[in-house]
């Protein structure tokens, strides 16, 4: 809707993206100095209603009634007018001081909806100013009207709702059976979601007088009673009716001329038919992309940081301490440089890019009835997309799905998918060694396997499945400055999170390394790699300096075996058993940090250990099956 | 008549009459879809009762389908939208 172009209009360079506190949802913050004032910005979740269905929409609640901001700026969408401003009544309701940004008045206008913001000024009662914010437009008038409306001490008008006579009866009453133990939230504004029978606001009140909870059944009871419908529904209808007779009040609408290229473009990429193939050669065009740059900086960087080496010995010698910092801390390091930013960046670039454009709800309607199969819903796609990049950002993008049991079923299948490392290692090794055909069978045999537990984890995970519902905005051209921010911030992120766990872990493994305590940890693991698996030992520690990143395995099988030409140490089913275990056997251990944010460590260790056995038992089953051919 | 959201024609338009979440039967656990708040989120969409709704189109094998509602374009899931009724003239 803009609002984040807004936010960077208004901020600048002068943002801090964390989350809510012991939440996975982000809150972004800024700072502005305007007129002598320094103005903090919060960017809310964005959300259609102030219900509490969602994180997002309980999070935007309990900050706007609890830390009471001067001033909330409603971000509001011109060419969708009736829908935005029963979020605006509902912000009334809470008695919040407000202003609304009325934007994306040109493509309302290329739509043929015209908007009288004056006449919406005076319906409300409360100031409205225009914008186009992709052009800048209207930022710097948003920005004197909010002062102004702060320092005119945001007279909040009552609210313009009025609903039906039976309905406003029991709210007065409940009103003055609040007012006896006022709380948080305004006293009308509570009184309306008891009879909505809101689950939060009635936790609420009834640690303050579960008296007020009885009598709002009651008064609730009644008006259903009267209506044959739920009390909210109702409520909810009427709210409705309010905001559709403004809207229809305040704008004139007229048919567009000419057909507009959004609306053919929205036909095409939703077709039946013709909606996968674009689909596909989208995606396929974005990776490719991805890949091409992620090369090509990559061994950009890999030459630069490896210059060093000779400087680097130089200072701390060839001895285990030269080593231990060497291979330890400057090669994770490398490997952190060379792959996050060269392939994550591009990556995130461009979804953003396509999110921002609206491509990728389009994505999400077209796979949707793909996704239930696997007991989730077409927008989970996004990260299970994000997956074949790299398992991180993947995990982290599970935070678009609606309920924790979603995010979580989410974050668990991305886990299973290849991403770009493991793409070399089944490309690298079967690829090129067995056959690219036994490569694609892999690829196959993955997807079958994630389908089969996405299944079964939504049938034990317990909690009601949910479905699609989203709604679908016109087409538009993104802004980059935006896209390009989103994607650093998430950049940012991926590197803090990921960055010290490869160090460290690198760290670990030379230190084994140069303790010569590999030798011994193959050992141990042999009657799995060698008697259950049909594997050479040193596969044990190639599959530990796997944790740390997926293809190191191969690196590592080649400097033990002492070989790149991998024919000739292994037979084709040793490469095939081989190549499925390191795909499914363990989410690498940046994968695991993002896991325990996402959720918690007990979470993350059993997907990890689950993983773990899964992969060794089929990796065996493989092997008996494959000696048979 | 009173059909399912999911039974219109593409391009065809009805009023909602009702919007059926608990269809009788209980989950497991005894517990019903209550906790997501399916219907809330309906309503907050602006799928109210007595509104107008039209269907675009849907995507293959029961997809999900796209609609027009309050001037605005919604995709709803297959099975939370057979539990829309509307009321249709044919």
């Amino acid at each position: 809707m803009g609002k984040s172009v807004i936010f960077n209009h208004l901020t600048g360079l002068h943002q801090h993206i964390g989350n809510w506190p012991g939440k996975t949802v982000e809150k972004a913050e800024g700072t502005l100095h305007f007129k002598g004032y320094t103005i903090d910005i919060i960017d809310l979740p964005g959300i259609y209603s102030l219900s509490t269905f969602s994180l997002e929409e309980l999070i935007s609640r309990e900050y706007i009634a609890v830390e009471k901001p001067d001033l909330v700026i409603n971000v509001v969408d011109a060419s969708i007018l009736e829908r935005n401003l029963f979020f605006t009544l509902q912000l009334i309701e809470l008695e919040t001081p407000l202003i609304m940004a009325l934007n994306q008045i040109d493509m309302a206008k290329d739509k043929g909806i015209e908007v009288d913001h004056e006449k919406l000024e005076e319906a409300l009662g409360i100031p409205v100013v225009p914008m186009t914010a992709i052009k800048g437009i209207g930022v710097y008038d948003l920005l004197e009207k909010a002062v102004d409306t702060v320092e005119h001490n945001g007279t909040t008008q009552p609210s313009p709702i009025r609903y039906g006579d039976e309905v406003e009866a029991r709210i007065t009453a409940l009103v003055e059976l609040i007012n006896t133990s006022p709380g948080t939230y305004p006293s009308r504004y509570t009184a309306i979601k008891l009879l909505e029978r809101d689950e939060e606001i009635q936790r609420e009140v009834t640690a303050r007088n579960p008296k007020i909870l009885s009598a709002a059944q009651r008064l609730a009871g009644e008006i259903e009673a009267i209506h044959g419908h739920s009390c909210l529904t109702v409520v909810t209808s009427e709210r409705y009716e309010v905001a559709g007779c403004i809207a229809r009040d305040v704008q004139k609408i007229r048919p567009p001329t000419k057909p507009l290229l959004r609306e053919r473009l929205h036909t095409y990429t939703t077709h039946r038919v013709l909606g996968y193939p674009i689909m596909l050669a989208s995606v396929l065009l974005m990776f490719f992309t991805v890949f091409t740059v992620g090369d090509f900086l990559s061994g950009l960087l890999g030459d630069f940081f490896y210059g060093w080496r000779p400087a680097f010995e130089n200072l701390f010698g060839g001895g285990i301490l030269g080593e231990l910092l060497w291979g330890g801390v400057m090669e994770g390091i490398i490997a952190g440089i060379t792959v996050a930013i060269p392939y994550i960046a591009p990556f995130y670039f461009l979804l953003y890019f396509l999110e921002d454009s609206g491509y990728l709800s389009r994505i999400a309607f077209l796979m949707d009835q793909v996704m239930h199969k696997m007991g989730l819903h077409g927008k989970a796609f996004i990260p299970l997309m994000l997956g074949y990049g790299c398992n991180v950002p993947a995990c982290l993008g599970c935070r678009i799905m609606e309920t924790e049991r979603e995010r979580l079923l989410a974050g668990f299948v991305t886990t299973l998918v290849p991403c770009a490392a493991q793409t070399v290692i089944i490309l690298g090794l079967v690829g090129e060694f067995v056959g690219l055909e036994w490569a694609l069978a892999i690829y196959g045999f993955n997807l079958v396997v994630i389908f089969i537990l996405g299944r079964l984890a939504f049938k034990i995970v317990p909690g009601e499945p949910t479905a699609l519902i989203m709604e679908m905005n016109d087409y538009r051209l993104p802004h980059l400055k935006t896209v390009a921010r989103q994607a650093w911030f998430r950049l940012e992120e991926f590197i803090k999170l990921a960055l010290p766990l490869i160090i460290v872990g690198s760290l670990i493994v030379k230190l084994l390394d140069v303790l010569q305590l590999l030798d011994y940890i193959a050992g141990v693991l042999s009657p799995i790699t060698v008697g259950w698996l049909g594997l050479p030992a040193i596969t044990g520690i190639t599959l530990i300096f796997g944790v740390l990143r997926k293809e190191l395995t191969l690196i590592m099988l080649a400097t033990l075996l002492g070989t790149t030409n991998f024919a000739a140490v292994l037979t084709p089913t040793q490469m095939i058993v081989f190549t499925l275990v390191t795909v499914f056997y363990i989410p690498c251990i940046a994968t695991i940090a993002a896991l325990v944010k996402e959720y918690d460590w007990k979470k993350a260790i059993f997907i990890t250990m689950f993983e773990i056995v899964f992969a060794i038992a089929l990796g065996g089953v493989a092997f008996r099956l494959l000696s048979m051919i | 008549m009173e059909l399912p959201l999911t039974d219109l024609k593409h391009g065809e338009s009805g009023t909602i009459t009702a919007i059926r979440v608990h269809h009788g039967h209980r989950e497991r656990h005894g517990r019903r879809d209550r906790g997501w708040g399916l219907e809330r989120r309906l309503m907050d969409m602006g799928l109210t009762p007595g509104i107008t709704v039209t269907v675009v189109k849907s995507a293959p094998f029961h997809g999900p389908l796209e609609v027009l509602v309050r001037g605005s374009r919604l995709v709803l899931g297959n099975g939370m939208a057979k539990r829309i009724f509307v009321e249709v003239e044919r």
